[in-house]
């Protein structure tokens, strides 16, 4: 039985981040995402208080899937630069083939209300970690700035936002080069960020 | 001694009100009694709060834009024009940390509309850093987005400042900042000897 409902409840995440997608966080309402996951409202009331703590519960599920993945695919013994590039690549093809779930984790979010944002932040500073940890390989010295990685984040996800709000989630995979330059840039220069574009683009 | 317009009273109540409460727990009754104007006043000058909000967002991004292109025509070479505008950037913002909040934090949890200004906004800082591709050699092959990721590293890290609550000290940041927004063109060296120059 337990499998049972730990399966309904999923069911009733899942359908949050697509109907949110959709219809954005302020439109949703619990009548909505019972529709979409086919349940019933005393399901729904079993597992959630509300709107906004099944929104909560559907955005921890959707960063753990997407940072699993992301870290899945890249190979921690590959050095930083192959890392970075796939752990990119992953996270835009999640978003290019799940536009409702790229809306939700990246635009929605934002309407969903101060705890919302945090979880928000706390998902970005992971990928941010994530990014930081290969940093003695590019930057032995200790150089660049201590911030780096933060700015370098915020360039890419900056674009992704861009692209979302316009409503462009099934062309981000075409921005893949220039995140990666973007990504890159602070660490390598423009030069060989250059390089890395356009080996990027030779390999799609 | 020349009063305030009421609209006026009502954008800077917007600006205060939605600072401590956040947009979606403020009211249209919160930003009247702000403003100290009737409701009916209100709603002739504003469809909803929404409209208020837009305009008061509108408003306290124009100020900040104008005070950035001031700032960068005062200088000559492109990396000390980036530096001016940024260095006019984060002290408007330390000095009015509500509106920094509104113009960089506040503005994302407002809905599509003000989602769609807020990208706008920052596509009107583009142009200053655009010049950095006649600045380089081969600046001309940089990627096409180039610009708008300058402008995302920039906000990326302030809002993050902004939203811990630490606005007072950004500029404290320049030479960070400084770094992010010419490594993009000169490379890693150059931008940090840019950011080390006072």
């Amino acid at each position: 039985m337990a499998a049972i409902t730990e399966t309904r409840r999923d069911v009733l995440l899942e359908a949050m981040v697509r109907v949110v997608g959709r219809k954005g966080y302020e439109a949703t309402s619990v009548a909505d995402v019972i529709e979409e996951a086919g349940t019933s409202r005393t399901t729904f009331y079993k597992h959630f208080d509300d709107k906004h703590d099944c929104f909560l519960s559907a955005y921890d599920m959707v960063v753990e899937r997407v940072f699993a993945t992301v870290v899945a695919e890249c190979d921690g013994e590959q050095p930083w630069l192959p890392r970075v590039r796939k752990g990119l690549a992953t996270l835009i093809g999640i978003f290019a083939r799940e536009p409702e779930l790229a809306r939700t984790a990246v635009v929605e979010v934002a309407v969903a209300g101060a705890e919302a944002r945090q979880r928000h932040w706390d998902a970005v500073a992971r990928f941010t970690g994530y990014l930081e940890d290969g940093r003695a390989e590019v930057d032995p010295g200790g150089n660049l700035p201590t911030h780096i990685s933060v700015m370098a984040m915020g360039a890419v996800s900056g674009l992704i936002f861009d692209e979302l709000v316009a409503g462009r989630t099934a062309q981000l995979p075409s921005l893949m080069p220039d995140l990666l330059f973007a990504m890159l840039v602070p660490f390598i220069g423009p030069a060989a960020a250059t390089e890395e574009m356009r080996r990027a683009v030779q390999a799609t | 001694m020349v009063a305030r317009s009421q609209r006026e009273r009502l954008l800077d109540a917007a600006i205060d009100v939605v600072a401590e409460k956040g947009y979606r727990a403020t009211t249209v009754a919160d930003l009247t009694k702000a403003a100290g104007v009737s409701r009916t006043t209100f709603y002739e000058l504003f469809e909803d709060k929404e409209a208020c909000f837009l305009a008061a967002y509108d408003a306290a991004v124009d100020v900040l834009a104008r005070r950035i292109a001031a700032a960068f025509e005062t200088q000559d070479a492109w990396p000390d024009r980036v530096r001016a505008a940024l260095i006019a950037l984060l002290e408007s913002l330390s000095a009015e940390p509500k509106i920094a909040r509104l113009a960089l934090v506040d503005v994302g949890s407002a809905g599509p509309r003000a989602q769609r200004r807020y990208r706008a906004a920052l596509q009107r800082m583009t142009p200053f850093f655009d010049e950095g591709r006649d600045f380089v050699p081969g600046g001309r092959g940089l990627p096409a987005n180039t610009s708008r990721m300058a402008v995302g590293s920039v906000t990326g890290l302030v809002a993050d400042e902004i939203e811990a609550g630490r606005a007072d000290q950004l500029p404290n940041l320049l030479p960070e900042i400084l770094f992010a927004s010419l490594v993009p063109y000169v490379g890693p060296e150059a931008a940090a000897k840019e950011a080390g120059e006072r």
